[in-house]
């Protein structure tokens, strides 16, 4: 009973120095290392300790032949968390070291029996390898030491020469060893359980505060990297964040601040710390922690600031600028900071890189349009003047007329295709295309328009009507022998502005070519700016109608 | 004075262009058609030596519209277009000229030039025609084009040529020998062409003639003359 006692106050201790390292910075958590040979290293090392450490805070007994240990606490936690093989080792080495440190009738015995329990966590890990869950437990700790503490006895007894003395031994040890190992196991287990919890609740809320920085600067790079942009960055960095600075830099100037020290780093003044320009030249993330190395603020001797993290923003490997952490003289600098700050720089690199990527996509959606409108026109130009010239001689004064709407709708195609128009200015512009088209088409061609006036000045993008029309009046109308009736609407329904464009000849053919590019151009152009519910869709029944159908947002686009 | 025809959709371009030509005091203008259906009517009514003649054409396009002449009443071609992307094509086709709208005076009188080149007796045009695949027939307000897969039957009444298919009659300004030509319609009759994929039956009468019965039911007769090159075509 006093041997119990006297090895629980052991174990204790041996409690005590292991929760010591765990709180330490040299703990790293053991789980995420599993699989890989450097964290079996560490792992082995550990353990070893662990193991050897019991041998030294043993009680030796029956004049130091034998040792009342908690050296398998040690071999069998290596063998549940890293396998038989590592269990199998620091079981081993333990062994070697208790028969070559501290010698005994029963070192060789306990030495064997050592390796035996590290095999047996590590057989207990194997089992349970598929559910850490289960394997990690205070329960399993105590079952599988317990065990493992039972084995040992038996071995010890029959081991131990000359043979009688592993009688004695196993009746002075046993109780104590296999009451305490087991404890000792299972407390170690919940230890190490509660330093993990811990560490993964710092990571979660180290990952929740880079996402919330992630999701308020959604749509922020996509106004282009600038000062205001800078100025809101910084404000949402340091306030998700909670340090005591944020700077932002282009590659020359300071761009914005926010926190302390903004009084004397104001935004427009050049870059003067050599560990931004470290970061921009070498496109790097640079780091003074306060400790080893400090910030040392070239402006101002009075500045408080003294660590500092720089992360450069980049686009395909050019560096746009840069973000930084600061924190005061009188606040440490936590690792967190540094592994968020890498974090939130990647994250914004990536978000400037899509803002790249829709700019050039915009630009190419424009360029297309372009294209398709300079191959369009110019025969409606010609065919245009044809009319007009016979108009002329018979009436001159309808030959200005149509010559005014022939102006007039050149002058609205020269706008640039990437601004918006009201509706009303988008009916004026198809007005006049369809003026000159009844010129020529004359009765062939009956236009009718039902707008709803409260959308007429709903915005939408310059050039949605226009390609709509044209392809009905190429393809519907003017391919019809007969009377052919165009019908333009414009209507609020189910909460959307829906724009109709129907023409009755029903000639629609899903078919690449001229009039098809226009119509995508058209929808690709509406879902860029509003979103997938949003666009152009098309309906045809053969021979009778075909319905190209524009879905819009009722406020139209907001600038 | 050559005998002209213009073919085009669009009244404006017509009246001008007419214009154009009384100007020039060398057309004697026929007719004006506003589609290809119309102009194939014209053409074998008049005759013209000439058409003028646009490409965009609803139904009917301007190169439709060649392959679809007879032969014997064949004009020399003058294309009219806003488009200048047929050129090429055109002159494959052996068009005398090729006219961009809006048309110049001056530039028409080249064309009367060239005209009056070509015009000598013996250069007939030889179009190499496109094989027809759609036939346009008269609709109420459009042109229905009927592809030729879907022909059973096509007739020559007093009333016109009808192209007869599973949906129903239409009247067509396309010839016979144009379609048996062309459209690798089968000709089993005098007045009569039998598409070779829609027979069903094909029953042998007393004598040397016969009937044959197509998919939808229609009775066409095999007059003696041709049943010998039915029966070759049918393998029978």
């Amino acid at each position: 009973m006093r041997l119990l006692v006297q090895l629980v106050e052991a174990l204790s201790v041996f409690l005590v120095i292991f929760y010591l390292y765990c709180r330490s910075p040299a703990f790293r958590p053991l789980k995420a290392e599993w699989p890989r040979p450097r964290g079996k290293v560490r792992l082995y090392l550990v353990f070893t300790a662990i193991a050897v450490l019991g041998n030294y805070l043993g009680i030796p007994v029956l004049d130091g032949e034998a040792i009342v240990n908690t050296r398998a606490v040690g071999a069998t936690l290596a063998g549940l968390l890293g396998g038989p093989l590592l269990g199998v080792l620091v079981g081993a080495t333990a062994g070697v070291h208790r028969v070559t440190a501290l010698t005994g009738a029963a070192a060789f015995p306990g030495a064997v029996a050592t390796t035996l329990e590290g095999l047996l966590g590590g057989l207990v890990h194997v089992a349970l390898r598929r559910r850490p869950e289960r394997l990690m437990t205070r329960r399993v700790a105590f079952a599988t030491t317990f065990v493992g503490e039972i084995v040992h006895m038996a071995i010890v007894y029959f081991l131990t020469r000359p043979f009688g003395q592993g009688a004695e031994v196993v009746r002075i040890i046993a109780l104590p060893m296999i009451l305490a190992n087991p404890v000792g196991a299972a407390l170690f287990m919940a230890v190490l359980n509660e330093r993990q919890r811990e560490h993964d609740r710092v990571a979660a809320a180290s990952s929740a505060r880079a996402l919330k920085v992630a999701e308020r600067t959604l749509g922020l790079m996509a106004r282009g990297f600038g000062p205001e942009v800078a100025k809101e960055l910084a404000t949402i960095v340091k306030e998700e964040t909670g340090v005591g600075a944020v700077g932002v830099t282009d590659t020359e100037r300071v761009l914005a601040w926010a926190g302390i020290g903004g009084d004397h780093h104001a935004p427009g003044g050049p870059i003067m710390s050599p560990f931004t320009r470290q970061s921009i030249s070498g496109n790097a993330v640079t780091f003074a922690d306060g400790v080893h190395q400090a910030y040392d603020c070239r402006i101002s001797p009075e500045c408080p600031l003294n660590s500092v993290i720089v992360v450069p923003l980049q686009i395909d490997g050019a560096v746009l600028g840069t973000v930084q952490l600061f924190e005061p003289r009188d606040r440490r600098f936590l690792n967190m900071n540094r592994t968020l700050g890498e974090g939130i720089g990647a994250l914004l690199s990536s978000q400037l890189l899509v803002t790249r990527y829709q700019e050039q996509k915009n630009l190419l959606l424009r360029a297309e349009l372009k294209l398709v409108h300079a191959q369009v026109n110019p025969h409606f130009l010609f065919n245009a003047l044809t009319t007009i010239m016979a108009v002329t001689r018979q009436d001159p004064a309808r030959a200005r007329e149509l010559l005014g709407h022939l102006s007039n709708f050149f002058r609205k195609n020269l706008k640039r295709s990437g601004e918006l128009s009201t509706l009303k200015e988008e009916l004026e512009h198809v007005g006049s295309y369809l003026e000159i088209e009844k010129a020529r088409f004359q009765h062939r061609l009956v236009v009718e328009t039902d707008v709803d006036p409260s959308l007429l000045e709903m915005r939408l993008p310059t050039f949605t009507l226009q390609p709509l029309i044209e392809n009905a009046i190429k393809h519907g109308l003017s391919a019809a022998v007969g009377t052919g009736t165009a019908r333009i609407r414009a209507q609020r329904r189910d909460g959307a502005a829906v724009i109709e464009i129907e023409d009755d000849a029903g000639a629609y053919t899903e078919r690449g070519g001229g009039d098809g590019l226009g119509m995508k151009i058209v929808d690709q152009r509406i879902k860029q700016l509003l979103g997938p519910d949003y666009g152009v869709s098309v309906a045809c029944v053969p021979d009778e109608l075909t319905r190209v159908t524009v879905r819009l947002p009722i406020e139209g686009v907001r600038r | 004075m050559m005998r002209a025809l213009i073919v085009d959709d669009e009244l404006h371009p017509r009246e001008e262009l007419a214009l154009l030509l009384a100007q020039t005091g060398e057309f004697e203008l026929v007719g004006q058609a506003e589609n290809g259906v119309e102009a194939l009517a014209v053409i074998r009514r008049e005759r013209p030596e000439v058409v003028f003649l646009d490409v965009r054409m609803p139904g009917v396009s301007g190169f439709d519209l060649l392959s679809m002449i007879d032969d014997d009443v064949m004009p020399q071609v003058v294309f009219v277009t806003a488009h200048d992307e047929f050129a090429l094509r055109a002159f494959d086709e052996d068009a005398v000229d090729y006219l961009l709208k809006p048309v110049s005076p001056e530039r028409l009188a080249r064309t009367v030039e060239r005209l009056k080149q070509r015009s000598a007796p013996s250069a007939r045009p030889a179009f190499a025609s496109a094989p027809i695949t759609r036939i346009p027939c008269a609709g109420k307000r459009t042109i229905k084009l009927v592809n030729v897969s879907d022909v059973e039957v096509v007739k020559s009444t007093l009333s016109g040529v009808y192209v007869v298919s599973g949906q129903g009659e239409y009247g067509t300004e396309l010839t016979l020998q144009v379609l048996e030509a062309r459209a690798g319609l089968l000709r089993c009759h005098k007045q009569y062409l039998v598409n070779a994929a829609a027979v069903d039956e094909v029953s042998l009468g007393d004598g040397s003639n016969a009937t044959i019965r197509t998919r939808s039911g229609h009775s066409v007769p095999v007059s003696r003359r041709h049943l010998p090159r039915v029966r070759e075509l049918l393998g029978i």
